[in-house]
């Protein structure tokens, strides 16, 4: 898999690079801005560029800014952001301007090659992936009583995979299950949260991380 | 002392008066107001008026001068009728001398007006010679070689000034020239005059136009008199010139009551000053003074400002304030209390303007110390928000450099880690692998403990992405559940949203169980903050402080239902 690395960190960069060429991947190119990141997307026409969130000038949302532009001229480029920040606000913002093909991890994940190479085969899919550091925080998060808790254990594992972004399939290979009983589960989330079922995995995992995010007026 | 002076020298005035018309009708055929009974009254009205009013003029303390001048020109206004020859030689001789005096006298009140001070050198030099060719041309020196005898003057008394036998010749020169300097000065006066009142200030103009424009009728018969004199070479009293006296007398009466109208007028203004006192010591509204001054003033244009110890400008509001066009100040105890930015020449009389601070004293005192008390809250209040302000620019400064350095630093080594264990995996020496696993286990927790307090400091969401963003992050970490209403589409001042912040993140932190539902929305300007909750925090003392500083209020309601509602507006215009 061919792969672009924007970070303005030279150092990190540079493990990175080293990191992802251990593991296998092709780093096709290095970037310390968003626009040294525009051209060696152009140049080097990589599956998947890793984005950090903040880059000069202003140190604030540069990386999500990119990841639109590169989803808008190469569709076939995903973008996965890195970012320090834990809230979700930052990952919706990402997903809501393209659902597929993009992901939000923290950056700490770069340690752990193996959550990267997870995220960058489903961003290369086309899926897209969300922290599950996010989701387990929106998971856990105080609530008063609400349609949550009337879920099952097993559904709220199959719950937090969807609103890391996984498929069914993926779903089945994490949990050992049969697509037919993941399924199952799928729809009885749906039901009990009283969401519309979406055919489309992107939607899916929008509604599910709105619910999660939502305030539900108390009963 | 002055006051004996001033009543001997008004029973004189009223008794010349009489004593003059008496000499007029004992020569009727010589004399002005003996010839009727009309003359008389006209003789007697316009002498009393000048005496009246010159007397009134000199109890006055800015006017003294301007009342000895009139007496002394009513004086001369009666002895116009002593050179008459059916008089006795003491009276006859003074009137010989001074017949002519009146009109420089008038003309020098009238250019004094109103302060008895003529200003500028050309008015004096006039005045200068108009009292030479008055009293010492066509009075002393013509006095000195008139002999009635060879003059044709069979009844006239002796000339006791008569010099040296007199001659005829001498007699007529001198009379002439006395009439062409009289013609000429009459005329220069009128012209000065007119000037002067164009050239004054609207104020001014309207103060003094009544006196001076009667004034200038007056010099103007007096020069047609001189005019008509010309050919003859002396000043007679045949009808042309009876007519033309009777002229003067009239114009002298209206100057005199032109003097008293402006005395009434003065009066006027200054009893709504007065009314003012009054209407001002009940308790007046902020800027109330000015809009008073000005209907006081006639000036709509006026504005009063307060000095502060700083050197700066502002009116009772304690807006800035900058003064244009012509400005008074107003002074009491050597201080300036106050200025007045007015129209040009509204008080151009300094008079005026004392009397303006005496009645307002009060008033603009109170006015100014309220207007400093709210210049130095303004002062404080400006203080307390720059104190909040850079409070949080240093923590902002803070929080990025900790994600810019510190944190990015963590990142970068628990990578490095990474590598290097990913060599160690290779290497049998699996004890330091262990040592290396638990390193970066430490270091996770170190990155999320520094994640922790950086958002502790100040949430870089609330700076990046505005309140809305920030609460709703809050309430994905809360301890308890958050129920958000309604957040502000839009994003406001920095200073509003971290203040706005502020006041939701400590309700929350002080909360101890239940669920706190939040809401802010923008209402008139001013974003309300409201966290409902079943008990309000105990302390809020912070929070007003905070909240203090950009001009919003804290306070704590109770709802129908028993639950408090902790409530901040915060004016969004910071």
């Amino acid at each position: 898999m061919r792969v672009v690395i924007a970070d303005d960190e030279v150092l990190l960069r540079d493990g990175l690079d080293r990191l992802l060429t251990e593991a296998g991947f092709d780093v096709v190119g290095k970037a310390g801005t968003a626009g040294e990141l525009r051209r060696e997307v152009e140049l080097g026409r990589p599956d998947v560029a890793i984005v950090d969130i903040k880059m000069p000038p202003t140190h604030t949302d540069e990386g999500l800014v990119a990841a639109r532009e590169i989803r808008a001229s190469h569709p076939d480029v995903g973008v996965l952001v890195l970012s320090h920040y834990l809230e979700s606000h930052y990952a919706m913002r990402l997903l809501e301007q393209h659902p597929g093909g993009v992901g939000y991890l923290l950056k700490e994940r770069v340690s752990g090659v193996g959550v990267l190479a997870d995220a960058l085969d489903r961003v290369h899919e086309g899926e897209c992936v969300v922290d599950p550091t996010i989701v387990s925080r929106l998971l856990r998060r105080a609530r008063p009583a609400s349609a949550l808790g009337q879920l099952t254990g097993r559904e709220r594992e199959v719950l937090a995979l969807m609103a890391e972004g996984r498929s069914n399939k993926g779903i089945c290979e994490r949990l050992f299950l049969g697509p037919k009983t993941v399924e199952g589960h799928v729809r009885n989330i749906f039901t009990k949260l009283g969401l519309g079922e979406s055919a489309d995995d992107h939607r899916r995992v929008l509604a599910v991380l709105s619910y999660l995010r939502s305030t539900p007026q108390q009963a | 002392m002055t006051r004996a002076l001033r009543s001997a020298v008004l029973v004189a005035g009223l008794a010349l008066g009489v004593f003059s018309l008496a000499v007029a009708r004992g020569g009727a055929g010589y004399s002005f107001g003996g010839s009727s009974a009309f003359a008389g009254a006209a003789e007697l009205a316009a002498g009393y008026a000048l005496l009246a009013v010159g007397f009134t003029a000199w109890m006055r303390p800015r006017q003294a001068r301007l009342g000895v001048i009139l007496v002394a020109a009513s004086f001369a206004w009666f002895l116009l009728e002593w050179s008459n020859p059916a008089a006795g030689s003491v009276v006859f001789t003074t009137g010989l001398v001074l017949y002519a005096a009146a009109p420089p006298l008038v003309a020098h009140a009238m250019l004094a007006y109103p302060d008895g001070r003529v200003g500028w050198w050309l008015g004096r030099l006039a005045l200068a010679l108009g009292y030479a060719g008055s009293v010492l041309v066509l009075g002393l020196l013509a006095a000195a070689v008139f002999d009635p005898a060879s003059e044709g003057c069979a009844q006239c008394p002796r000339n006791l000034l008569l010099v040296a036998g007199g001659s005829s010749n001498a007699y007529g020169s001198v009379n002439r020239a006395g009439v062409y300097l009289g013609l000429a000065w009459s005329l220069l006066v009128i012209l000065l005059a007119a000037g002067g009142l164009v050239r004054s200030t609207p104020a001014r103009r309207r103060q003094a136009a009544p006196v001076v424009v009667a004034g200038c009728a007056y010099l103007g018969l007096v020069a047609a008199e001189f005019a008509r004199s010309l050919h003859r070479g002396f000043l007679g009293t045949e009808g042309l010139d009876r007519r033309l006296w009777l002229g003067e007398a009239a114009a002298l009466c209206v100057l005199s009551l032109a003097a008293v109208w402006a005395w009434v007028r003065a009066r006027r203004t200054r009893s709504a000053l007065a009314r003012l006192v009054i209407e001002l010591a009940e308790s007046p509204p902020p800027g109330g003074l000015r809009d008073v001054l000005a209907g006081v003033l006639h000036d709509r244009s006026l504005v009063l400002a307060y000095p502060f110890a700083d050197g700066s400008l502002a009116d009772a509001r304690c807006r800035a304030v900058e003064l244009t066009g012509e400005i008074t100040p107003i002074v009491r105890g050597g201080q300036q209390v106050a200025l007045l930015s007015h129209r040009p020449g509204l008080l151009a009389e300094p008079a005026l303007a004392e009397e303006v601070a005496a009645a307002a004293r009060l008033a603009l005192e109170n006015e100014r110390l309220q207007a400093e008390a709210r210049f130095q809250l303004e002062e404080l209040r400006a203080s307390r928000f720059r104190i909040v302000q850079s409070g949080d620019a240093e923590r902002r400064r803070l929080v990025r450099d900790l994600h810019d350095g510190a944190q990015q630093r963590l990142v970068t080594l628990s990578l490095a880690l990474r590598l290097a264990r990913a060599r160690l995996g290779r290497d049998p020496e699996l004890a330091l692998a262990g040592r290396i696993d638990q390193a970066e286990a430490e270091l996770r927790a170190a990155l999320a403990d520094l994640r922790e307090l950086a958002q502790g400091i100040f949430p870089v969401i609330l700076a990046e992405e505005g309140l809305s963003a920030a609460v709703e992050a809050l309430a994905e970490a809360a301890p308890i559940p958050l129920e958000i209403t309604t957040l502000p589409d839009e994003r406001l001042g920095s200073s509003v949203e971290a203040t706005a912040y502020f006041v939701v993140s400590e309700a929350v932190r002080r909360c101890a169980a239940g669920t706190l539902k939040v809401s802010a929305a923008r209402r008139n300007g001013r974003l309300v903050v409201e966290v409902e909750g079943d008990s309000a925090p105990a302390e809020i003392t912070d929070l007003q402080d905070r909240v203090g500083a950009l001009d919003g209020s804290v306070a704590v309601v109770h709802g129908p239902d028993g639950r408090t509602i902790l409530q901040a507006e915060i004016p969004c215009e910071w």
